[in-house]
């Protein structure tokens, strides 16, 4: 239940990081932190269920996913900086 | 007792480093913040017995992801003294995220199994990644393949060609 009420509070913080900051690397560096607190709770959990590692191994997949986007947020982030844009207020449209 | 001082301790540096994050005004501040509550990270892995992924989240994260924001900081050209965030509370966005966080904990209290405190070994891990879960582990690798792509392409593309 600890666990729990720590990946909640992660989660949260890092949701509050995500709507409030307007910088596109704060936002990213807030998203790490959801995925962080899913992670202490995949991991939590990940020796409890009953076929072995099979927890562990969700753990690895969200820690996998969580690389990929912070690799293609910020390619994102150094495209829009070509085009002088780093705040999420200042981005208008997508396009393709 | 030694181990609930211990978690409790991992889960303050955790909590502390999360909101250093979305606290911290300066950018290079942040990403020390996001270093610290990534360590809190691997230090919970640890203790609950994931000796690997305690250690991939170290390599990956910590050696990975923190220096790729760097370097992505470093070739935007901006400084450490650069603001990037406003100081002023958000209420509204304070319910939202208080509101999710609730909801969470109350549908996921009795969906998840209770932990059994069972301890993993790297050799039982790479049994099981290399055993019944190869297929998974087959499509963490294509995913990371296909994100290294789009990355670059992302890149490449990104100034309008």
């Amino acid at each position: 239940m600890t666990s729990l009420v720590l990946s909640c509070t992660l989660i949260g913080i890092g949701l509050y990081g995500v709507l409030t900051r307007r910088d596109l690397v704060a936002v990213l560096a807030s998203i790490e932190v959801m995925l962080g607190g899913a992670q202490v709770l995949l991991a939590s959990y990940a020796a409890g269920v009953s076929v072995p590692a099979v927890g562990e191994g969700i753990t690895v997949v969200v820690l996998a996913t969580g690389a990929a986007e912070a690799a293609i947020g910020l390619a994102l982030l150094v495209a829009l900086v070509r085009r002088n844009k780093t705040r999420t207020d200042q981005i208008e449209e997508v396009r393709g | 007792m030694s181990g609930t001082v211990l978690w409790w301790g991992l889960a303050a540096l955790a909590v502390v480093g999360a909101l250093a994050v979305i606290a911290a005004r300066e950018i290079m501040r942040m990403l020390l913040a996001l270093g610290m509550f990534l360590l809190g990270v691997a230090g919970l892995y640890a203790y609950y017995g994931l000796q690997m992924l305690a250690v991939a989240e170290l390599f990956v994260y910590i050696g990975g992801v923190l220096v790729l924001f760097l370097f992505a900081i470093t070739s935007m050209g901006r400084d450490s003294e650069g603001r990037v965030v406003a100081r002023r509370l958000d209420v509204g966005a304070i319910a939202v995220s208080a509101g999710v966080s609730v909801v969470l904990l109350v549908a996921l209290q009795d969906a998840l199994p209770a932990a059994s405190g069972a301890s993993l070994t790297v050799e039982q891990t790479a049994e099981a990644l290399l055993g019944p879960l190869l297929p998974l582990f087959e499509v963490v690798g294509v995913l990371l393949l296909v994100a290294l792509a789009a990355a670059l392409a992302i890149v490449e593309g990104g100034d309008g060609r």
